[in-house]
């Protein structure tokens, strides 16, 4: 009895002393909720208390850096942009994690990221797939319209939207946030320069006022030039107008599943001829002051690979751990988990690039939406912005 | 006597000297520093070239085509010159007709609403005002049949969009200043004036207009300083968007520095905006000085 009481005390005094482990992390309000089960699950396996704070990427990107300069660190674990991670893991910021997780464990490239000189800085969590043009079935049926085969069945289906009474434009163009329009224009550029035109891009070895890059971007502002894109509104009011039939189709990512009434009535079609869909995943790092780095690595560990599993069975989030099975998502993302096969993954462009360029991307596509005549300027703007971020 | 005047003189004076010291001028002369030197602490006057050639701060493709944008230095100068004489006329001329209307003291406080929000609602409710599906801009323009648009998603109109906001939100500042400097015009000037024969508005342009310029300097002042740092609503309605259209200096300030990271350019900038504030508070300290 007494050494029962003996023990009990040093445990609380190791948890005391311990603390609890701080994760950060770009989920609140019904994401958050489906994020912290992982954690319970962590907690549960290992006995060690989490905190989850939620912080956008945004305000990270301006606390993180002053932080790491005063050599201190307000969380354990921190989900950040993938560029980033590689940025401060060359500053000496974070935590060498190759020892941590297998490469092999993950789909191919998964990775890449969050590499600096062939040592892995971070994790790959669960992702979210950009597969492409999302419709509603039973708006289709109602106008007898069909999915497109080729770049012609497509134009053809745009204009016979357009001609569809009470349509305001065949597809709604999401703002507020400029990412809605990258999306779109990133696979564009997938479609018809190829995934390499997309990697060449992002790795700075192809300008963006170069043929197969202006090539692929004309696509877009031909139908830009026809009027096919509704004026960008903010993505969740457009998402509201689209779902009641103001527009006809919205480029959106796998999470439109969790924000609309019936996802059943959902179907989604990639561009015709696309190799390759974007998969935004999300990436964590340890940085290099927490206090308790033995505790987050069994952390971030979990949560690279049976997090995930737990992850996935809440909805909404695709695995990029290779030992999840289908059987662990609900049927709708199932389906798009789906797609994926046979596709490229690719990531995130403007997210991969980030700095000065992915903020002049966002808002020179704003330009280009209203106004596809300054297609020339916008990419001259985005060279600039480039050279500046990659300098 | 005179050691007893030193130290009430140190004891009164020293806290205020060392706060504006650590926390003004201090960060004044270190920002001034920062934008002489590069990343590896070297002399340089290269902060200053890549900012002043830089399309952000002065673009002359749009200039010569007359297009936004126009840069940085433009956007600032065109919200001076039509938000500070708007926002002086709009509040002397309520100010003036709500001294004797009845319920004038409630509308007043209505006007003044836009005063005592916070900038970044004021820049949200912009953003709604002018949008195309629930904006009251919209709303009003679709009554006489015309077409609508979300005014601050095109070039050509975000910045006049964010500008006609500004005056709403501020106006209440002018309104409330010129309210209280009618009360000190004694009312004998415009009885004698009644006598002589004067009209209101040879009134208002021969007595208040002429008395209430010590006002106008002051509201003028702070206006255009309040012009020259805008940046909360710029930032949460357009981001300086679409395309650069509607970017302003503090906003170009503030992605040097936490965009780009590049401390020494948003050192320039801010160096920049404070020349341009010494300037603009000349007439305020010269005022304060003649009374």
């Amino acid at each position: 009895m007494r050494k029962l009481g003996v023990l009990m005390i040093a445990a609380l005094i190791a948890s005391l002393m311990l603390g609890k482990l701080v994760v950060i992390g770009p989920w609140s309000g019904a994401e958050q909720e489906k994020f912290l089960p992982v954690l319970k699950a962590f907690e549960r396996e290992y006995g060690i208390d989490v905190e989850y704070k939620a912080y956008r990427s945004e305000d990270l990107l301006k606390i993180l850096p002053a932080q790491f300069k005063a050599k201190k660190s307000m969380a354990d674990v921190i989900f950040m942009w993938s560029w980033f991670i590689q940025d401060q893991a060359k500053k000496g910021n974070v935590v060498n994690l190759t020892d941590v997780i297998k490469e092999d464990d993950f789909i191919p490239g998964a990775l890449d990221a969050v590499k600096v000189n062939g040592k892995i800085y971070g994790i790959v969590y669960t992702g979210k797939v950009k597969p492409g043009f999302w419709y509603r079935k039973s708006f289709f049926k109602k106008y007898g319209l069909k999915v497109p085969r080729t770049w012609q069945e497509f134009k053809d289906l745009l204009k016979k939207i357009k001609s569809i009474p009470g349509i305001k434009a065949p597809i709604a163009s999401g703002d507020g946030v400029g990412w809605p329009l990258s999306d779109v224009t990133e696979h564009f550029l997938i479609t018809f320069g190829g995934p390499y035109v997309d990697k060449d891009l992002m790795a700075g070895n192809l300008k963006w006022e170069s043929n197969t890059a202006k090539y692929a971007m004309g696509k877009l502002v031909e139908l830009l030039k026809a009027g096919y894109f509704g004026e960008p509104t903010e993505w969740t009011m457009v998402l509201k107008q689209w779902w009641n039939g103001e527009y006809a189709l919205y480029f959106m990512g796998s999470w439109i599943t969790g924000m609309v009434d019936d996802p059943e009535d959902l179907g989604v079609f990639t561009l015709p001829g696309a190799k390759g869909v974007v998969f935004a995943a999300d990436y964590a790092f340890i940085p290099k002051y927490s206090k308790h780095i033995d505790e987050a690595k069994k952390l971030i560990k979990f949560l690279a690979t049976e997090g995930q599993v737990v992850q996935v069975r809440q909805g909404g989030h695709i695995a990029t751990y290779r030992y999840t099975s289908l059987s662990d998502y609900p049927p709708v993302d199932r389906e798009v988990a789906k797609i994926l096969q046979g596709m490229e993954a690719l990531p995130d462009l403007d997210d991969t690039v980030g700095g000065a360029f992915q903020k002049a991307f966002w808002d020179q596509l704003k330009l280009l939406w209203v106004n596809p005549e300054r297609f020339d300027e916008v990419l001259k703007v985005l060279d600039e912005k480039m050279a500046v971020t990659k300098k | 006597m005179r050691k007893s005047k030193l130290s009430h003189f140190l004891v009164f004076m020293l806290p205020a000297v060392i706060v504006i010291g650590v926390f003004v001028v201090y960060p004044c002369v270190r920002t001034t520093l920062l934008s002489f030197f590069d990343e590896n602490g070297h002399f340089t006057l290269r902060n200053y070239a890549e900012v002043l050639k830089s399309r952000d701060t002065i673009n002359s493709d749009g200039i010569t085509r007359g297009e936004f944008p126009l840069g940085t230095l433009l956007h600032n100068a065109i919200w001076i010159a039509i938000h500070l004489p708007l926002t002086i006329f709009i509040g002397l001329i309520a100010a003036v007709i709500l001294r004797k209307t009845w319920g004038g003291n409630l509308l007043k406080t209505f006007i003044f609403f836009g005063m005592v929000m916070p900038m970044i609602v004021g820049g949200v409710m912009i953003n709604f005002m002018f949008d195309e599906n629930v904006g009251i801009v919209n709303a009003f323009l679709r009554l006489f049949g015309m077409p609508s648009k979300t005014w601050t998603a095109h070039p050509e109109t975000a910045l006049f969009s964010l500008i006609l906001g500004s005056v709403w939100l501020w106006t209440g500042f002018s309104m409330t200043l010129y309210s209280a400097g009618l009360e000190t015009i004694p009312k004998d000037y415009y009885e004698a004036a009644s006598i002589d024969g004067a009209g209101p508005f040879v009134q208002f342009f021969k007595i208040t207009v002429p008395l209430l310029k010590p006002i106008t300097v002051v509201v003028a002042t702070m206006t255009l300083l309040w012009d020259l740092k805008i940046f909360d609503i710029v930032y949460v309605a357009t981001q300086g968007g679409p395309g650069g259209a509607s970017n302003v200096l503090a906003l170009q300030m503030y992605n040097y520095a936490f965009i780009e990271f590049n401390y020494g350019k948003a050192a320039v900038v801010a160096v920049l905006l404070t020349m341009f504030t010494l300037i603009a508070a000349i007439p305020l300290i010269k005022t304060a000085g003649e009374e």
